[in-house]
């Protein structure tokens, strides 16, 4: 008789419930939090609609018998997989409203892929500001979990009266050819679905993956056809030039260089050509089959389950008043298998929960703040002052450390819930060592070549979110997300308004001045941080990577785990793992 | 008779109930402020307030006896 079974199982199978049922008084007094809660969901909503209505409409697409971007992903990405990213990017506020690229996680033909393509609504796919930086983020994406990155190229080249945006610099439009070279010297595949009219930038956008495809009507090449005249001598355009320009334009009859019947008959640089739009994402569905990815078999610990308490709780438990303290353990109940979780250390460093949770079967990391009031800690404030949840002081400090770096060894992928307002300040926490020891968890965490994902419930403040593996970690954070109620700035707007103008009132009520005016200035200060830290701003900012429903935040973790363990680079014989025996004891 | 206790020290900013009122398990019936945090009170039992022992603005101790509930 053969038998079989998960890895580790006295540890794995079944792990320590945590988390209660609401009761029937709490779920009637959240209701004003939920009613928060969608209000902000639906300025989300609002925003991502105007992104996918950018440029011209979608009907006009239609009409000429093309498919739109979302068209396309619709048909390639399996059903329900997909995670889009970076949806309402825009940091330079282009007119377009975007960065005329649209990406995400999802999967296809079942294998997790990063998936990034142009915007054809929107200038046929030009180069406009900031579409490099989204370029840069997704080809990182793709680098750090190890999966194949997927484009939809569609690239109509710089948008020229803009070109000074696009052009030139290090992290320009022409860094993402460097970054596939990179991602095909590191074995991580490009494949690449080629539409339209694609030349100069668009040219190297098609030429630069791995695998191209090409629809009927599409072409790449060094240049377009389009440049009818060269440098004009005279250094400007007077009549006489414009009339040679418009017999020019007249009179070309050239078609685009770089069509299939080059790049397909003569060169062999498509593989494929395919006279369907589908059939070119077929073609990637074909390809997409033979990439590498383990079955999950090899490396989940149990079979995979659904959190045992509601999701749809999310919505009541954290609250939209940002004063008010919640369980996080209620919280991250809502997010793992089973609402399972093996907690490491908890009673030493009380301001943070870590340990070991499975996410579709696979064993993961959390790391997140606690909230609440914690008297008698820290040790080192004499009793002076109590811990607050949301901050930092050395135990937990000691402890992230420590925590991160075993889970190095263990290769176990961490997801950080931030909720955090700060590090201790004063002397004694000077004497204490927190400067040094929250330097010491970022060494931790770049010491590691985990993958780590970040969740910004609600607070990302000072240089805990820096810390907490914020998007700043860039060689291991793959991506943050920010909540419907989250918030990030450098310090509270009130607190910024008093260390910036306190001085200022001091002097001025000395002088038996009317305060008003600064009273002016301290009020603005605040609501400008209120405007500059909402969720929409910090997606339009860049400060997370996109906004997420709370109900939806599992989908997510649930991608960033199964892309972890598609391909890993280095593995752990889940037997060896230390984690779950220091645990035990 | 159940008691509300301040868990911790703070100032009383909000009473959401009077003497009489009928309050069922898990309202809130005071919010205390300390720490830059607003601290909840909640009812742990249903019943009728019989007694408030603060007014808005109060500072309380930990351990300090906010409402009766008979």
């Amino acid at each position: 008789m053969s038998r079989k079974q998960t890895p580790l199982r006295p540890y794995f199978e079944k792990m320590p419930e945590i988390g209660k049922e609401l009761r029937a008084g709490e779920v009637r007094r959240s209701q004003a939090n939920v009613e928060l809660v969608l209000e902000q969901e639906a300025i989300i909503a609002k925003e991502v609609v105007r992104v996918k209505n950018a440029g011209i409409p979608a009907e006009k697409i239609h009409q000429r018998g093309g498919m739109t971007i979302y068209d396309r992903l619709e048909y390639l990405v399996d059903e329900g997989s997909w995670n889009p990213l970076h949806t309402l990017y825009n940091p330079t506020e282009n007119v377009e409203g975007c960065t005329g690229v649209v990406d995400g996680l999802g999967k296809i033909e079942g294998k997790w892929a990063v998936i990034i393509g142009f915007d054809n609504k929107v200038m046929a796919g030009a180069w406009i500001a900031s579409q490099s930086e989204n370029i840069l983020m997704v080809t990182d994406l793709a680098k750090r979990l190890n999966i194949p990155l997927v484009w939809l190229t569609n690239c109509s080249g710089v948008k020229l009266t803009e070109q000074e945006t696009v052009y030139a610099g290090r992290r320009s439009s022409g860094a993402p050819f460097y970054r596939h070279a990179d991602l095909n010297h590191l074995g991580i595949p490009i494949l690449n679905g080629i539409y339209g009219t694609n030349p100069a930038g668009g040219g190297y956008q098609g030429i630069s993956p791995t695998i191209l495809l090409a629809h009927d009507d599409a072409n790449i090449a060094v240049g377009g056809a389009g440049i009818v005249g060269g440098m004009n001598p005279k250094g400007y355009i007077d009549e006489e030039a414009a009339q040679a320009l418009i017999e020019g334009t007249k009179n070309f009859k050239g078609k685009a260089p770089g069509r299939v019947e080059t790049h397909f008959d003569q060169t062999a640089y498509f593989r494929e050509a395919h006279d369907t739009e589908e059939g070119v994402l077929d073609g990637i569905k074909d390809y997409m089959r033979m990439m590498p990815a383990y079955d999950p078999t090899m490396f989940r610990v149990a079979e995979p389950a659904e959190p045992k308490l509601a999701v749809e709780d999310l919505n009541m438990l954290l609250p939209a008043n940002q004063k008010r303290p919640y369980d996080a353990v209620q919280i991250l109940a809502r997010l793992t298998d089973n609402s399972e979780f093996m907690e490491y250390r908890p009673d030493y460093g009380r301001e943070v929960f870590t340990g070991i949770a499975k996410i579709d079967g696979f064993p993961v990391a959390f790391v997140g703040n606690q909230q609440g009031v914690f008297p008698g800690y820290p040790d080192y404030a004499n009793g002076e002052y109590p811990g607050v949840g949301g901050k930092h002081y050395r135990e937990g400090l000691i402890k992230q450390g420590e925590f991160v770096t075993l889970c190095g060894r263990d290769n176990l992928p961490i997801i950080w819930l931030q909720d955090t307002t700060g590090i201790d300040v004063g002397d004694l926490a000077e004497e204490a060592e927190l400067l040094a020891l929250g330097q010491s968890l970022v060494y931790s965490i770049e010491q590691t070549e985990l993958s780590m994902m970040c969740v910004v419930l609600r607070k990302g403040t000072a240089a805990a979110h820096y810390i907490m593996c914020g998007p700043q970690a860039n060689n291991n954070n793959a991506f943050t997300l920010g909540t419907p109620l989250t918030e990030i700035y450098v310090m509270h707007g009130e607190t910024a308004a008093a260390a910036s103008y306190a001085r200022r009132l001091v002097k001025e009520d000395a002088a038996g001045n009317d305060l008003t005016p600064t009273l002016d200035k301290m009020n603005q200060m605040i609501q400008d941080y209120q405007d500059k830290s909402t969720p929409a701003y910090s997606a339009k900012k860049g400060f997370v990577d996109e906004i997420v429903s709370l109900t939806e935040l599992r989908n997510y973790i649930k991608a960033f785990t199964c892309a972890n363990y598609q391909n890993p680079k280095s593995i752990t014989p889940v037997h060896q793992m230390l984690l779950p025996r220091i645990i035990k004891g | 008779m159940p008691e509300l206790i301040a868990p911790l020290a703070g100032n009383v900013w909000k009473v959401l109930v009077a003497v009489g009122d009928k309050v069922e398990l898990d309202d809130e019936v005071i919010i205390l402020e300390a720490l830059k945090m607003e601290t909840p009170i909640y009812c742990d039992d249903a019943g009728t307030i019989t007694e408030l022992k603060v007014t808005e603005g109060d500072a309380v101790e930990e351990g300090a006896v906010l409402a009766v509930i008979g």
